[in-house]
């Protein structure tokens, strides 16, 4: 579902984010994106939504080839993804029923099937009842429901997250990282950045370790179990 | 690894009900771009203003210029060929004449005033009268009055009435006393051409005021459109509002423009009055005709969208997440 060929990320004036890393991801498959910071976790996930572009490298989406993708495809591809982000990204001028149905506004869905859809979605996360609510005056843990239910919205096929968990306590954290198992389970296949190693060796999916801008080591959920007897 | 279920994902909109979400899109960008000009009440009045003096400027005028010549198209109506016949022309000959003016297709009428006529007319009205005593003939001419029809009133056709007439047999002289007039026409001109520029000029005013409103509309709302790009927005969907905002500051500002024009004629229109009574005139003040302020209007709505189409072009392309 998402191959990363010999990815090589050079900013300018900078160090290589991203130096040579392969990474192929199974469709229906979790994993986890970790290393300390600046090790290129963020720049991974950009690549794979088109926000930036490799220096060299090729990458595949769904067998796509989108490492050159031209500017007026992109958003046709980030329609088939769901993007959460750490502080949310939510619209502040709107209510949560809005945000979350935001996508399929863009997408031209018939109202009904917006209105379906967005309280499915809003169901899901379990903030149904804040439908009419302002962002603003909402708990950090439900800011992150409502950002995850706006990318499921539209049934992505991929599911990225960076650093979904960051800003939240560690009940939280299990609360959301468990709703994106949930997810996975229905076959969305998802990447979720992330440095909670704790939170990520427990959910017993494959995790892909990052260093220098490289993939210095990747478990899948088989060894997990043995990584998780080491500690 | 989960390798056997495949989300099933939605079905694309069939292109029915994304046209019908299309019109949808359009209708929302209207309401939603007149509540975002509504929630930033000062702002709004502060470009609404800038734009309606632009444009109520170059509008006041042209209609005042458009007063002006209404005016002189009257005093235009006075205008009277006088014809000075040669001193012996006899009387068939004089006939002949009158009656070649009556057939003219551009003469209204024609009236004739005998050299004796002339000299009884003079001698009561003018204190030269005793002088003429002296004289043993009749020194004055035999005269045509003649008034141009509706149709020859203006100064092209005039002056080739006046040539025409001049290379008549019986004519000695031909006087067409509108030279006034037809400088006044070549300054209203020259007026007329300095309203064109000054209205050109107000009106790039006009673009750049819409166009800086729209631009600082989009930096506020980087993040926005940093946020719909990454859920899938096409810019066309992110232009959509902003392009609606641009046209609401053009239609606001062309009917507050409109009203300021309506209100300048009303405070002129009393001291106007009381000018044209000295004139005996009964001159009425003219207001923008209903096409003229649709046209007004129109054209504000135009820039307006031209403004914001300007400011959109470069600004929201180079806005991508990062």
């Amino acid at each position: 579902m998402i191959e990363l060929q010999n990815i090589t990320k050079r900013y300018p004036e900078n160090r290589d984010a991203l130096s040579h890393l392969n990474l192929t991801l199974e469709p229906g498959e979790m994993a986890f994106l970790t290393g300390p910071s600046g090790a290129g976790k963020s720049t991974l996930l950009k690549l794979i939504a088109a926000i930036e572009r490799p220096t060299r490298g090729q990458i595949f989406i769904n067998r796509k080839n989108i490492t050159r993708i031209p500017k007026r495809k992109i958003p046709a591809l980030r329609r088939h993804m769901g993007i959460v982000f750490q502080d949310h990204h939510l619209l502040y001028d709107r209510n949560v029923f809005d945000n979350v149905s935001l996508p399929l506004q863009i997408a031209g869905y018939a109202q009904a099937d917006i209105n379906r859809r967005a309280r499915a979605a809003l169901d899901k996360v379990a903030l149904l009842d804040k439908e009419h609510v302002m962002p603003i005056t909402l708990s950090g843990g439900e800011k992150q429901r409502v950002g995850i239910a706006r990318a499921v919205v539209n049934k992505p096929a991929i599911l990225l997250a960076d650093e979904p968990t960051g800003n939240l306590d560690p009940d939280l954290s299990a609360e959301i990282m468990q709703l994106f198992a949930e997810f996975n389970q229905v076959g969305v296949t998802v990447l979720i950045a992330s440095h909670d190693l704790d939170l990520i060796t427990r959910l017993g999916k494959r995790i892909v370790r990052l260093r220098d801008g490289k993939c210095v080591d990747t478990q899948d959920s088989n060894n997990n179990q043995y990584y998780e007897i080491m500690n | 690894m989960a390798k056997a279920k495949q989300p099933q994902p939605l079905a694309r909109p069939d292109v029915i009900t994304r046209l019908r979400a299309y019109g949808r899109d359009h209708l929302r960008g209207l309401v939603f771009s007149l509540g975002k000009l509504y929630r930033q009440p000062f702002a709004t009045t502060l470009t609404l203003l800038m734009v309606a003096v632009a444009l109520a400027l170059p509008a006041c005028l042209y209609v005042l210029l458009n007063n002006l010549q209404a005016v002189t198209h009257k005093w235009e109506d006075a205008g009277q060929i006088t014809l000075f016949l040669k001193i012996n022309t006899n009387e068939d000959a004089i006939k002949k004449l009158r009656s070649r003016f009556e057939d003219h297709p551009k003469i209204e009428t024609v009236e004739y005033v005998p050299a004796d006529e002339a000299l009884k007319e003079f001698r009561a009205r003018s204190e030269f009268g005793q002088l003429l005593k002296g004289l043993q003939d009749n020194p004055l001419p035999p005269t045509l009055i003649l008034t141009p029809a509706a149709s020859a009133k203006d100064t092209n056709s005039l002056n080739q009435l006046v040539n025409d007439f001049r290379s008549f047999s019986n004519v000695e002289y031909v006087q067409l006393d509108m030279q006034w007039l037809q400088r006044l026409q070549a300054i209203t001109d020259i007026v007329r051409r300095a309203i064109s520029i000054i209205g050109a000029m107000l009106a790039i005013s006009v673009l750049l005021v819409v166009g800086n409103s729209i631009r600082l509309d989009i930096e506020n709302r980087r993040e926005e459109i940093e946020v719909t790009k990454l859920i899938g927005a096409t810019d066309r969907f992110i232009r959509r509002p902003f392009l609606y905002g641009g046209m609401w500051y053009g239609l606001l500002g062309g009917i507050i423009a409109l009203l300021l024009v309506l209100i300048v004629l009303l405070v002129i229109k009393r001291p106007t009055q009381n000018l044209v009574g000295l004139y005996n005139s009964n001159f009425q003040l003219i207001f923008p005709s209903f096409r003229q302020s649709i046209v007004l209007v129109t054209s504000s709505i135009g820039l307006g969208l031209f403004g914001s189409w300007l400011a959109v072009s470069r600004h929201i392309t180079k806005i991508e997440p990062t």
